[in-house]
């Protein structure tokens, strides 16, 4: 029961995290077909802007500022780099977002070192929310989980019950028709896309504070907000929602459960052979479990390429 | 035509004048300079050029002074493979590299097949970070050298002096990363076990700088209840994992290997109170005279892997020392040679090689982070103390029976 309470917990937190990135992610690919491989690095970017503004406007201006600079930084990619490659297609987009990335990536090392930065949490937030079976509860990490839903919520209602929001959706379903309604479509697609920014750059500022800031953050954890896009549906805000969350508690369930072949084998008497050959068969989930992510993935792939709640196949 | 005699004159000119110049001794540096891992293998890059800075004040090698060659392998074995090549065509006599020791494993193959393919023209490969107990075992030649500790030494000096300090107890836990290193800290610590008189209530394997949130794990640590934590994690897993468990509020002590990496105590904070490590070098273990020669030279006192990088370039230094090619050919081999009998006094004591396996014997200095340290961490008020310098024949263990060398000539 224990284990039960305190996996489910943890997993449903750091599901929450990884929903809060790769929002602006299933954003931007929803309303406008770019898949932005430089997501991560808006992510690292945001940890690093809210380091260095917190360091002297302390802590919540840093939160402010940091989506902030972030939406700018990406209204001005999709201002001036995405439109010279967007007749040549997704692919090129792609790989200019990934050129990015990795200019990012050398460009925080040259400003602010190789070395994770000393970004921390401020103190009064540094405490714990309950003690529960003689383990102290990190309010951090419910303050994560919050704003996750926070933003959810507000994205959810923004899209679906303004006026905005029905622009948006028009742009993205008919651009040429909405256009000819008199909006300005390019105007939409920069906002969304700055949106979509703010929101990787604010779950940085979030973020970085409590896991370590530093050059490779966009790196390890950019893969993984693919792997939660792709399993939830390109596209989809709730899909990916259901899909962090399935990835946070299938990564904190495996942890604590030492299954491996050789168990299951010897449900049939097979185990002392099983563990003899060794390998693969006595591989522990435990041992695995930042792999479970990418076998989910496959898995969805082969039975539901769209995703769990995707429209596009 | 005059002007073809010009060319020709000139020509002769300059072969004339190479003629006189000797052979340098070349030293190539194929590290991580890009990537996830540039933060580690610009530390050793930096290293040597510092150490071999101080051969050349000293008159450099073979009359001429000694050059350093950097190679960038992006922090992968295939990058590390082609640069390999490259510095081969280059013309370079010795090979540092550092991190990682699947690069390592990689570069002393290199080594291997190109010396067997090349006689008369070997390489050698100083290994000054690649820990994988392989190196010295199934892949172990002649032209490898470890100038740094494996997981037995570091496992062993940690045991003796945080049981001598009382720190240890008597239930141990042991989490690591699924890997070569990460799986010989797990042997290391089991082999342990019953010399240091403690149990081993659970072991955990996890993928390597993959995981976020460390929180499951440590509430997998909480219900086994250690009083010791043992863990090989560098980088990303192992201030992870601390932050992780100081949040939880476990009370347990960690026995770590590379909690003096750059940004890792300020990061933990408070947290990293009253933790271990095991390593090469402190700062806090000496008379402080090296520290503040490398300070005045580079800006910063020697943290991570940079004291240990130096006396490994020291001790080449050395048994070059001992060689007298007179401006002529260099001949690798015996480099090696000397190498092998080499014994470099450093600050925290002797090193020395071990012929059968080419490890060196060296001493293990196991510290422990306390607040108003003699030598900061990263701009905070704690620092590393000094609870015991493990001497290298404590430190040693058996040579591994893997090992087959062949030595030049047989």
């Amino acid at each position: 029961m224990e284990f039960a309470i305190i996996s489910t917990l943890n997993g449903v937190t750091y599901g929450l995290l990884l929903f809060m990135v790769s929002a602006g992610l299933t954003l931007i690919f929803g309303m406008m077909g770019v898949l932005n491989f430089a997501h991560a690095s808006f992510y690292m970017l945001g940890a690093y802007v809210a380091y260095a503004v917190s360091s002297i406007f302390g802590f919540w201006t840093g939160l402010l500022v940091a989506p902030i600079v972030v939406g700018l930084v990406g209204m001005a990619v999709e201002r001036f780099l995405l439109p010279r490659v967007h007749a040549h297609g997704h692919a090129h987009e792609l790989l200019l977002t990934f050129g990015l990335a990795l200019i990012i990536e050398e460009l925080i090392k040259l400003f602010f070192g190789d070395f994770p930065v000393n970004y921390q949490m401020p103190g009064e937030l540094r405490f714990s929310a309950f003690h529960i079976f003689g383990t102290d509860y990190p309010f951090y990490r419910l303050f994560i989980g919050g704003i996750a839903v926070v933003m959810f919520s507000a994205l959810w209602l923004l899209l679906t019950r303004t006026r905005t929001g029905i622009v948006v959706r028009a742009a993205e379903r008919l651009p040429a028709m909405a256009e000819a309604l008199g909006h300005n479509i390019p105007l939409v697609f920069m906002f969304v896309f700055g949106t979509g920014a703010a929101l990787a750059g604010l779950a940085g500022a979030v973020a970085g504070a409590f896991y370590p800031t530093n050059p490779n953050m966009g790196l390890e954890l950019g893969v993984i907000v693919f792997v939660v896009v792709v399993v939830g549906g390109l596209g989809s805000l709730k899909g990916s929602l259901v899909a962090s969350l399935m990835i946070g508690l299938f990564s904190s369930f495996a942890v604590g459960l030492d299954w491996s072949l050789a168990n299951l084998l010897g449900l049939f008497g097979l185990g002392d052979w099983a563990r003899s050959v060794g390998g693969l068969l006595t591989l522990e989930l435990s041992s695995v479990s930042a792999t479970i992510p990418f076998a989910l993935m496959l898995i969805i792939l082969l039975v539901r390429p769209a995703g769990l709640m995707g429209e596009r196949n | 035509m005059k002007r073809l005699a010009l060319l020709a004159a000139t020509s002769a000119l300059t072969l004339g004048a190479s003629a006189l110049h000797a052979e340098p001794l070349k030293i190539g540096i194929i590290e991580s300079l890009s990537g996830a891992q540039t933060s580690t293998g610009r530390l050793y890059a930096n290293a040597v050029s510092y150490a071999v800075a101080r051969i050349n004040e000293d008159g450099g090698f073979n009359g001429e002074p000694v050059e350093v060659i950097e190679y960038d392998n992006a922090g992968g074995a295939p990058d590390a493979a082609t640069k390999f090549r490259q510095a081969v065509a280059d013309g370079v006599d010795v090979i540092f590299q550092g991190a990682s020791s699947a690069i390592a494993g990689q570069l002393t193959e290199d080594v291997r097949k190109h010396n067997l393919r090349n006689p008369g023209k070997e390489v050698m490969f100083i290994n000054l970070g690649g820990e994988a107990m392989e190196l010295t075992g199934d892949k172990c030649q002649f032209y490898h050298f470890r100038f740094t500790t494996t997981a037995p030494m570091r496992v062993n000096a940690l045991v003796s002096a945080m049981k001598e300090a009382g720190d240890l107890g008597t239930k141990v836990y042991s989490i690591n990363q699924n890997y070569s290193w990460g799986q010989d800290m797990q042997a290391a610590v089991e082999t342990a076990a019953a010399g240091g008189d403690f149990e081993i209530v659970d072991e955990v394997l996890h993928d390597v700088n993959k995981i976020q949130d460390f929180a499951p794990f440590v509430a997998r640590l909480k219900s086994a209840a250690p009083d010791t934590v043992f863990t090989g994690n560098w980088s990303n897993d192992l201030l992870l994992l601390m932050k992780a468990s100081g949040d939880a509020g476990l009370d347990v002590t960690f026995a770590t290997a590379y909690l003096d990496q750059p940004g890792n105590i300020a990061n933990a904070g408070e947290t990293a109170l009253g933790h271990y490590i095991a390593n090469n070098y402190d700062n806090a273990a000496t008379d402080g005279e090296f520290a503040e020669a490398y300070k005045g030279s580079t800006g910063h006192y020697p943290t991570f892997v940079e004291g240990h990088t130096v006396f490994a370039v020291g001790a080449l230094q050395q048994a070059l020392g001992t060689l007298d090619f007179g401006g002529g050919d260099i001949d690798v081999t015996k480099i090696a040679l000397a190498l092998e009998d080499t014994t470099y006094e450093t600050p925290v004591g002797p090193i020395s090689v071990r012929k059968e396996d080419h490890q060196t014997i060296r001493p293990v200095v196991v510290s422990k982070v306390v607040k108003n340290a003699e030598y900061p961490a990263d701009d905070t008020d704690m620092g590393f103390e000094t609870v015991e310098v493990v001497s290298g024949e404590t430190a040693i263990y058996p040579v591994q029976d893997s090992c087959k060398m062949v030595r030049p000539g047989e």
